[in-house]
């Protein structure tokens, strides 16, 4: 057995085959409802918001700085 | 068509349509399963995956050509919401480089499995799920390539740099591969 072989069966017995032909449920309504959720936007978006708005304020002439940036 | 599917159900998919939508999903929904299964290996987060990854195609419906395979485009998606699946599990679990370890001593015979299981986990997951589909599921490289969007030099130089990550780690933990 050439050592890629024997790296490969010894990976098929540690991580045995996990045999699912299907989900355990019907996933279609998740995925509706999923669809029917409106993106919320991330604390990290608010803030770099915020952060964009505030400097705008202090400093106008950074526009076309923070508008190539971003 | 590829696929065998009707050009107008896709036509109806990009524009939105739910039903078409849904008729995709019921056709593919099992291939898809299985292929994210495979890469996961864990029944619940398949679930999960799978609805992300459907998800992701309806979001990104506007992008898909209708003349091209949907469900080569699905298992591309379906792979990269497998690889995001990997990556966050890899953060919950508190991942630190093989160097950080401390050596450890050979294990016990009934213990060898779990530590050869760890030792993959452990893998970055690019390489991860690349050695699972070429290594574990012996799935042919140019299958892999086409799931990940990637050229086929790519997926044998990673599958080189998982399989040299794999004997290093397993050397540490004394096992011999």
């Amino acid at each position: 057995m050439t050592d890629d072989r024997q790296l490969s069966h010894l990976l098929r017995t540690a991580l045995p085959s996990v045999d699912v032909p299907e989900p355990s449920r019907d996933l279609w309504p998740d995925i509706v409802q999923r669809a029917g959720t409106r993106e919320r936007f991330s604390a990290a978006d608010v803030s770099v918001a915020a952060i964009v708005v505030i400097a705008l304020l202090l400093f106008p002439q950074w526009f076309w700085f923070l508008a190539y940036h971003l | 068509m590829p696929d065998g599917l009707d050009g107008e159900l896709l036509e109806r998919f990009v524009q939105g349509d739910q039903a078409a939508f849904e008729s995709l999903f019921r056709q593919f929904e099992a291939d898809v399963y299985r292929w994210i299964v495979r890469i996961v290996r864990d029944r619940s987060a398949a679930d999960d995956v799978l609805v992300e990854a459907f998800w992701r195609a309806y979001r990104g419906r506007a992008r898909f050509d209708p003349t091209r395979s949907f469900g080569a485009w699905m298992r591309r998606i379906a792979s990269n919401a497998a690889l995001d699946h990997l990556r966050a599990a890899r953060t919950r679990a508190g991942w630190r480089t093989a160097d950080d370890r401390i050596p450890s001593a050979p294990p016990p015979d009934r213990a060898i499995e779990e530590s050869i299981a760890q030792a993959f986990r452990s893998l970055p997951p690019r390489l991860q799920i690349v050695a699972t589909l070429a290594l574990v599921e012996e799935q042919p490289y140019a299958e892999i390539a086409e799931a990940l969007d990637l050229p086929v030099g790519t997926i044998k130089s990673r599958v080189f740099r998982a399989t040299r990550l794999l004997r290093k780690e397993l050397a540490r933990l004394g096992i011999t591969a």
